[in-house]
C-alpha cells in the first residue's frame, strides 16, 4: 500500500506492506540511520522521532505512520547542538547506535532543557551501546544542554 | 564543522553495501543439535529462487576452519548444532528469501548429543566429528577433544608437596554473546574471473586464504574489501558468512548479500563456556609454591579458534605470578552447541576469573591481605614466567597499586576486591604498512587494520604523521582492500596499535630514505613539512609532494614465538597486556542484587596515541566486564539457546554502569592496545568484592539468584 | 504471501463491527508494540489489522470520583500527566513510568498492556491492588468488570470476540499505596517480581483494609485476602509484615524464566512483601 508521510520536513511516499515495519520501509526509502538490531524495541538503534517523540521504528507497522512527521538523524543540520556535542566529546565508537542516542537526547532536551545527570541517564537507558561509550554520551548531553541554554 | 557520518547515520556498514542486480540470501538452519541429514527436497521452490545445498558444493574443498578443517559450507551428511547451516537461498527480496525457506523439506534422523565439555570427553559420549585431519601442532587427545594444551614447569603437580597450604576450587564461566549492534553481513560476487567479497570482518587475509582453499583458486583471484563494522568484539573473525555467500553467488551468477538476524547471531558464534579446576599451594608466609590449572572449554560444534583459546586461557589462569611449579592441562572440546570463538577478553576472561578468585581463597586461608599476597608474588622484570620466557617492561605492581588506592584499600577491605592479570597478544604475528605519496601530494597509508569502531584510522594517521613530521590532516588512510594493503595477520588480540605503530614508523623511515634519495641528500638532513621536502641548511634544495608522487615507503614488523603444546614452553606473547581492577560493592543479602559502589581499572597503555580513542576503548572494555560479571550468560537447554534475543539476554544499559574511574598507565617504549585490558579483571575484582561481602561466588555471571545461593552455601 | 488488510475505522461502532466480522483473523492495533514484535518476527500472520488511532474518544484522562484512562492513552501520557501526578492516583503515574524505556512508553497504550496480559508487566499488579475495572464495549453493548477477573492467564483475557477495551477505571485509592518493581538483572529489565500494596490506615494508625498483590510471577496478578487479614484492625507491626510476606511466599504460584527460578521468586516475594509492609510500621 502507498503511505504518505513527512520525513525530515519533506513529503515522502513509500510503498509498504501492512505487515512491514516502519523501520524496513524507511530503510528501503534510503533513511538508513535507523537500524535493525534487536527487532523487539529494547535497543534503540531504530529510534526515530514521530511528531518529536522518540519511538522504536521496529515496533511501528508502516501504515500506522501514515501522515506522521518523522525525524531521522539524516535530517540534522550541521549546527545541530546535540550532534555537535557528540562530535566534540567523541561520544561514539562504531557509530551504529549513535543516531538513536542523538535523537533520544534531542527529544529529552526539548522536553527538559536543563536535565539532571539522573534524568539524562534515565532518558538514555533504553538505548544500548555495545561499544560502551556511555560515559562520553552522558557528557555530550550535558554539554549540549549547556550550549542550548 | 561537518558532522561525522557516524552521527548523521550516513556511514555505510557491511550490511549497507549493495551492487546492481544483487540478490538477498537467507539461511536454512538445523532445528536439531545432532542429526543425520537424510534428505533435502527443494522441488517446491518457485522459479527465480536460487538454492544452495550440499549438491552444489561437491566440486569444492569439503571443509574449512582457521585451525582445524572441520566445517562444511552447508551440511553434508550431518548437522552438529542447532543453527547449523543446512541450505541457503537467494531471492530478489529478503521477504521472498524468507518465504522460500519454508518450502524446503528436510528429513533428519536425530542422534544423541553432547552438551557438556567434561562429559563430551567420556567414553559414552557421541563422537561429533570423524576422520578429521589435524595439523601437526594440535593435540586432539581424547574423545571430542580438538586440542589439549599442556604446560609443565618445575615439578608440575609434584610441587604441591612443598606447600604448607593448598586451596582448590572449581569455577565456571558461561557462554556469552558478542552482540555487535550490526549483525554479520557479507556481499559477494564473481566478476572478471575473480571473487569479490565485501564483508564485515576482522580477518580479511584469513578469509582470503580460506576462500582460496575452499574454491581451489589462487589467493590473488580473490579480493576482500572490509566495510566498517557496527561492532564486532571478536564475532566477525575468521570465516562466517563469506563462504556460503560466495558459493550462492557462484550458483546464482549474480551478487548475493547475506545479513543475519539477531536470533541467528546467537547460533553463529559465541564466547566459550569454560570450567576450571584450580589448585594453588603456598608457604605459610604467603609465597606461592605450586599451581595447577585444569580447564575444559566448550568450543561447540566446530573448533574455530578453540585450540588457541584453550592455550591462551590456560596460561592466563596461571596469573602474573612467580610460581616455581606449575601444571596446566587445558582442553578444547567439541559439543553439539553453536561454535564458540574469539571474544573480547579472549580466553583471559575465563582464566582470570578462576585464577583470581583462587588467589583470594588463598589470601583468606592464610589471613593475608589479598593485595599484599599478590604483590609478594607478582612477576618482576627479569623473572621467568611459567612458559620460560623472561618478563620485561613489567607494570603489574603499578597497575595493582593504582587500582587498590582508588578504592581506598588501605582504609579497610570490607566489600572490596582486587584482581590483576596478564594477557597475551597474538604471537607469532606479522604486520605490514605502506605510505604512498599520491598524485595530489597527499600521503596515503595502506593498512589492513579493520574498522569496528576503535578509531584505528585516527590513531594510525597520527602515528604516520608524527613519524613523518607532518600534520595529521596531510595523511589519509586508503581503502581496506586486500588488493591494495600489505599483509597483516589480523585485527585481533589488541595487537594493531602495538604492531602498526612499529610497522608505520618503519614505513615512514623507508619513505624518508626514498625522498632523501630523490633530493640527493642524506636521510638525516631531510626536513618534511606539509608543503613538501627540503634539506636542512640548503633552502634551494626542495621538492613539493606532488613532485614526489608515486614514492612509497614500506614497513613491517614481525614477532616470533609460540608455545610447545606438550610442555607449554616458548614465547607466549611478544609483549604482555597488563591490567588490574578494584571494586567496592554492596550486596543485598536477601535478594542477591549486587550494586557497584566503586570500580577502578588500571591498564598499561604505554604511549597513548589517540587519547579519546584510548579512553573510549578502556571505558568500553570496563563496561563489557560489568556485563560479563553481572548480566551476561547464554542459557542452553541441551543444544538449544533459550535466551537468544536482547530481552532475555541483556547487555548493560547506561543505568547498569556505575560511575567508574581508571588510569591509563603510561611509559615505556611502545603503544599498547587497550581494547581488552579491563574485560578480564573487572569480573574478577567484582567477584572478589562480592566474596568479601560474604557470598562465595564461583560462577559467572553473578546473577542475583546465584549470589543469594552462594551465601546459603557458605 | 498475500498482504493483510489495514483497516482504520473512524468510530467505535465501526471498529467493533469490523472486529465482530473478522474474529480471530483480525488483530487490533493501538500502540502496536506487542503486535509488531509478533508480526515482524513471524509469530503471527493476521489477515487484517484494525488500527484504532483514528477512533475518537479513547485518548482521554478524566479525574473525578474515579480515575478514567482511555484505552489509547500512552504509558508516557499517564506518567507525565500533571493531573494524575497531582492527585491521589499519583502512584498510577509512577507505576506506568517504570515500564520499559521512554521510547516504548511513547507508543504502548493502557488498553494494550491490559489486553496483552503479558505476565512480566507492572501496571496490572498495581491496578489490581487498587481494585481497577475495565470497561468493554461490544455489539451487545457495554459492560464493566474487575481487572482481576479480566486477566485470566498468560495472554488470555475475558475480552469477547467482538469487544474492545474502552477504558480503565481506577477507584479512589486508600491512604497508602506502594508499588515495588524488583529487577533481578538490568535496570532495563521487566519485573522479576512486582509487589503492590493498597492499605487504608486510619488516623490512629490502625489498618482498616489491606490488599497486597504480587505480579510478574505467574499468568496473572495474585491477591490473597486471607493472608492480608492479620493486618486488619490494628497497626501494622514488623511481625505482621514478616508473617504476611511468608504467607504470600507460600501461597503464590511462581514460574521460572530468565529473570529467576520459581524457587528464587518464592523467596523474593517474602522479602519484598515484608519490606513493602515495613514501610507501614509506625
Amino acid at each position: 500500500m502507498r503511505i504518505q508521510l513527512r520525513v525530515n520536513e519533506q513529503p515522502v511516499e513509500m510503498e509498504a506492506r501492512a505487515d512491514e515495519t516502519l523501520l524496513i520501509a524507511l530503510r528501503r526509502a534510503g533513511f538508513r540511520s535507523a537500524r535493525l538490531t534487536c527487532g523487539i524495541g529494547v535497543c534503540g538503534a531504530c529510534t526515530v522521532l514521530v511528531d518529536d517523540l522518540p519511538i522504536s521504528s521496529c515496533l511501528v507497522l508502516a501504515p500506522a505512520a501514515a501522515g506522521a512527521a518523522i525525524t531521522t538523524a539524516e535530517g540534522m543540520a550541521d549546527d545541530d547542538p546535540v550532534a555537535r556535542a557528540f562530535m566534540e566529546v567523541n561520544a561514539f565508537q562504531c557509530g551504529y547506535c549513535t543516531p538513536g542516542f542523538v535523537l533520544t537526547a534531542k527529544a529529552l532536551l526539548s522536553e527538559v532543557p536543563n536535565p539532571t545527570d539522573e534524568e539524562i541517564r534515565h532518558a538514555l537507558a533504553g538505548n544500548l551501546c555495545r561499544c560502551g561509550s556511555y560515559v562520553k554520551i552522558a557528557k555530550a548531553v550535558r554539554i549540549a544542554a549547556a550550549s542550548i541554554r | 564543522m561537518t558532522l561525522d557520518a557516524r552521527i548523521t547515520g550516513r556511514i555505510e556498514y557491511a550490511q549497507d553495501q549493495a551492487v546492481e542486480g544483487m540478490l538477498h540470501a537467507r539461511i536454512l538452519r538445523s532445528p536439531h543439535a545432532h542429526a543425520k541429514l537424510v534428505a533435502i527436497n527443494t522441488a517446491a521452490l518457485p522459479a527465480g529462487i536460487v538454492c544452495l545445498t550440499r549438491d552444489d558444493v561437491a566440486d569444492l574443498e569439503p571443509l574449512y576452519g582457521p585451525m582445524v578443517k572441520d566445517q562444511p559450507i552447508v551440511a553434508r551428511d550431518r548437522v552438529r548444532h542447532v543453527g547449523d547451516v543446512v541450505a541457503a537461498v537467494a531471492a530478489r527480496t529478503p521477504r521472498e528469501a524468507d518465504e522460500a525457506l519454508d518450502l524446503i523439506e528436510v528429513e533428519y534422523a536425530e542422534l544423541p548429543g553432547a552438551f557438556d565439555p567434561v562429559e563430551a570427553t567420556g567414553d559414552s559420549a557421541p563422537v561429533i566429528h570423524e576422520g578429521l585431519e589435524f595439523p601437526p601442532d594440535l593435540r586432539p587427545d581424547g574423545r571430542n577433544v580438538c586440542h589439549r594444551f599442556r604446560l609443565r614447569s618445575g615439578l608440575g603437580r609434584d610441587g604441591f608437596a612443598g606447600a604448607d597450604v593448598v586451596v582448590e576450587e572449581t569455577f565456571t564461566v558461561a557462554g556469552a554473546a558478542h552482540v555487535p549492534m550490526e549483525p554479520h553481513a557479507t556481499l559477494a560476487y564473481w566478476a572478471d574471473g575473480r571473487l569479490h567479497v565485501i564483508t564485515g570482518t576482522q580477518t580479511p587475509f584469513n578469509v582470503r586464504r580460506d576462500l582460496a582453499a575452499l574454491f581451489r583458486i589462487p589467493e590473488d583471484m580473490i579480493r576482500v574489501l572490509v566495510a566498517p563494522m557496527g561492532g564486532s568484539f571478536g564475532a566477525k573473525t575468521f570465516m562466517r558468512l563469506e563462504a556460503v555467500t560466495a558459493a550462492l553467488a557462484r550458483k546464482a551468477g549474480r551478487p548475493v548479500r547475506t545479513v543475519l538476524t539477531r536470533a541467528e547471531e546467537f547460533l553463529t558464534v559465541n564466547r566459550h563456556p569454560a570450567r576450571f579446576h584450580i589448585k594453588l599451594g603456598a608457604s605459610k608466609e604467603g609465597t606461592f609454591v605450586a599451581k595447577s590449572v585444569d580447564a575444559w572449554w566448550d568450543t561447540g560444534a566446530y573448533a574455530d579458534c578453540g585450540p588457541s583459546v584453550c592455550t591462551k586461557g590456560g596460561y592466563a589462569a596461571i596469573g602474573p605470578y612467580r610460581i616455581p611449579n606449575v601444571a596446566v592441562d587445558s582442553r578444547s572440546v567439541y559439543t553439539n552447541r553453536p561454535p564458540a570463538g574469539a571474544f573480547r577478553g579472549y580466553a583471559a576472561t575465563q582464566g582470570v576469573w578462576a585464577s583470581e578468585r583462587a588467589t583470594d581463597l588463598m589470601a583468606d586461608r592464610l589471613g593475608i591481605d589479598p593485595l599484599e599476597l599478590r604483590v609478594r608474588n607478582l612477576l618482576k622484570d627479569g623473572d621467568r614466567f611459567a612458559t620460560g620466557e623472561v618478563m620485561k617492561d613489567v607494570r603489574f605492581a603499578d597497575c595493582l597499586k593504582a587500582a587498590a588506592d582508588a578504592v581506598s584499600w588501605s582504609d579497610g577491605r570490607t566489600n572490596k576486591g582486587i584482581a590483576v592479570m596478564l594477557k597475551g597478544m597474538q604471537t607469532p604475528s606479522r604486520t605490514g604498512a605502506a605510505l604512498e605519496i599520491d598524485a595530489d601530494g597527499r600521503i596515503v597509508l595502506r593498512s589492513a587494520t579493520t574498522d569496528m569502531g576503535q578509531r584505528n584510522e585516527i590513531a594510525q594517521r597520527l602515528l604516520a604523521a608524527s613519524a613523518l613530521g607532518l600534520s595529521p590532516g596531510h595523511v589519509s588512510v586508503g581503502p581496506n582492500d586486500t588488493d591494495l594493503v600489505p599483509f597483516d595477520t589480523r585485527t585481533t588480540s589488541s595487537r594493531s596499535t602495538f604492531m602498526m605503530s612499529i610497522a608505520i614508523r618503519d614505513a615512514a623511515a623507508d619513505l624518508r630514505a626514498k625522498i632523501a634519495d630523490r633530493l640527493e641528500i642524506a636521510p638525516e638532513d631531510l626536513v618534511l613539512d606539509d608543503k613538501g621536502a627540503g634539506a636542512a641548511g640548503s633552502p634551494s634544495r626542495r621538492l613539493a609532494f606532488t613532485a614526489l608522487a608515486g614514492l612509497r615507503g614500506d614497513g613491517s614488523f614481525v614477532t616470533p614465538g609460540g608455545l610447545d603444546p606438550d610442555t607449554g614452553q616458548g614465547i607466549a606473547s611478544s609483549h604482555w597486556h597488563q591490567a588490574a581492577a578494584a571494586a567496592e560493592v554492596s550486596v543485598d543479602s536477601e535478594t542477591g542484587v549486587v550494586t557497584i559502589a566503586r570500580l577502578h581499572t588500571a591498564v598499561y597503555a604505554g604511549n597513548v596515541v589517540d587519547r579519546p580513542g584510548a579512553e573510549l576503548q578502556n571505558e568500553g572494555s570496563t563496561i563489557f566486564g560489568i556485563g560479563t560479571a553481572l548480566l551476561e550468560g547464554i542459557v542452553f537447554d541441551d543444544g538449544q539457546v533459550t535466551n537468544g534475543n536482547l530481552s532475555d539476554y541483556e547487555i548493560p544499559s547506561i543505568l547498569d554502569v556505575p560511575d567508574f574511574t581508571y588510569d591509563l598507565v603510561e611509559g615505556g617504549e611502545h603503544s599498547h592496545g587497550l581494547g581488552e585490558m579491563a574485560v578480564p579483571v573487572v569480573p574478577a575484582a567484582i567477584g572478589n568484592a562480592v566474596a568479601a561481602a560474604g557470598h562465595l561466588v564461583r560462577d559467572l555471571p553473578m546473577t542475583a539468584e546465584k549470589v543469594v545461593d552462594a551465601k546459603a552455601a557458605r | 504471501m498475500e498482504q493483510p488488510d489495514w483497516l482504520a475505522p473512524t468510530s467505535l461502532e465501526e471498529a467493533i463491527a469490523m472486529k465482530a466480522r473478522l474474529g480471530d483473523a483480525a488483530t487490533v492495533v493501538a500502540g502496536g508494540t506487542f503486535t509488531a514484535i509478533l508480526v515482524a518476527n513471524g509469530l503471527a500472520q493476521p489477515r487484517a489489522f484494525v488500527h484504532l488511532t483514528q477512533v475518537p474518544g479513547l485518548d482521554r484522562i478524566e479525574i473525578g470520583d474515579e480515575l478514567r484512562i482511555g484505552a489509547l492513552v500512552t504509558h508516557r501520557q499517564v506518567e507525565r500527566s500533571d493531573a494524575i501526578r497531582g492527585s491521589v492516583w499519583a502512584s498510577v503515574a509512577e507505576c506506568f513510568g517504570q515500564v520499559a524505556s521512554p521510547r516504548i512508553r511513547n507508543q504502548a497504550t493502557v488498553g494494550g498492556v491490559l489486553c496483552d496480559a503479558d505476565y512480566a508487566s507492572d501496571p496490572p499488579t498495581l491496578l489490581v491492588a487498587l481494585g481497577a475495572r475495565v470497561r468493554l464495549k461490544g455489539q451487545a453493548g457495554e459492560r464493566e468488570m474487575l481487572l482481576a477477573d479480566f486477566i485470566r492467564d498468560h495472554y488470555e483475557t475475558a475480552l469477547g470476540a467482538d469487544e474492545l477495551l474502552i477504558e480503565a477505571i481506577v477507584p479512589r485509592p486508600p491512604s497508602w499505596v506502594s508499588y515495588v518493581k524488583f529487577r533481578s538483572r538490568s535496570s532495563e529489565d521487566r519485573p522479576c517480581v512486582g509487589v503492590a500494596v493498597a492499605a487504608d490506615i486510619d488516623d490512629a494508625g490502625r489498618c482498616r483494609s489491606l490488599r497486597v498483590v504480587v505480579g510478574a510471577v505467574s499468568g496473572r496478578p495474585q491477591y490473597f485476602p486471607h493472608a492480608c487479614e492479620p493486618a486488619v484492625g490494628r497497626p501494622v507491626t514488623a511481625d505482621v509484615a514478616v508473617a504476611i510476606g511468608r504467607r504470600y511466599s507460600e501461597l503464590a504460584s511462581t514460574l521460572s524464566d530468565v529473570r529467576g527460578s520459581s524457587a528464587y521468586r518464592t523467596r523474593i516475594i517474602a522479602v519484598l512483601v515484608r519490606r513493602s509492609l515495613e514501610k507501614l510500621v509506625a
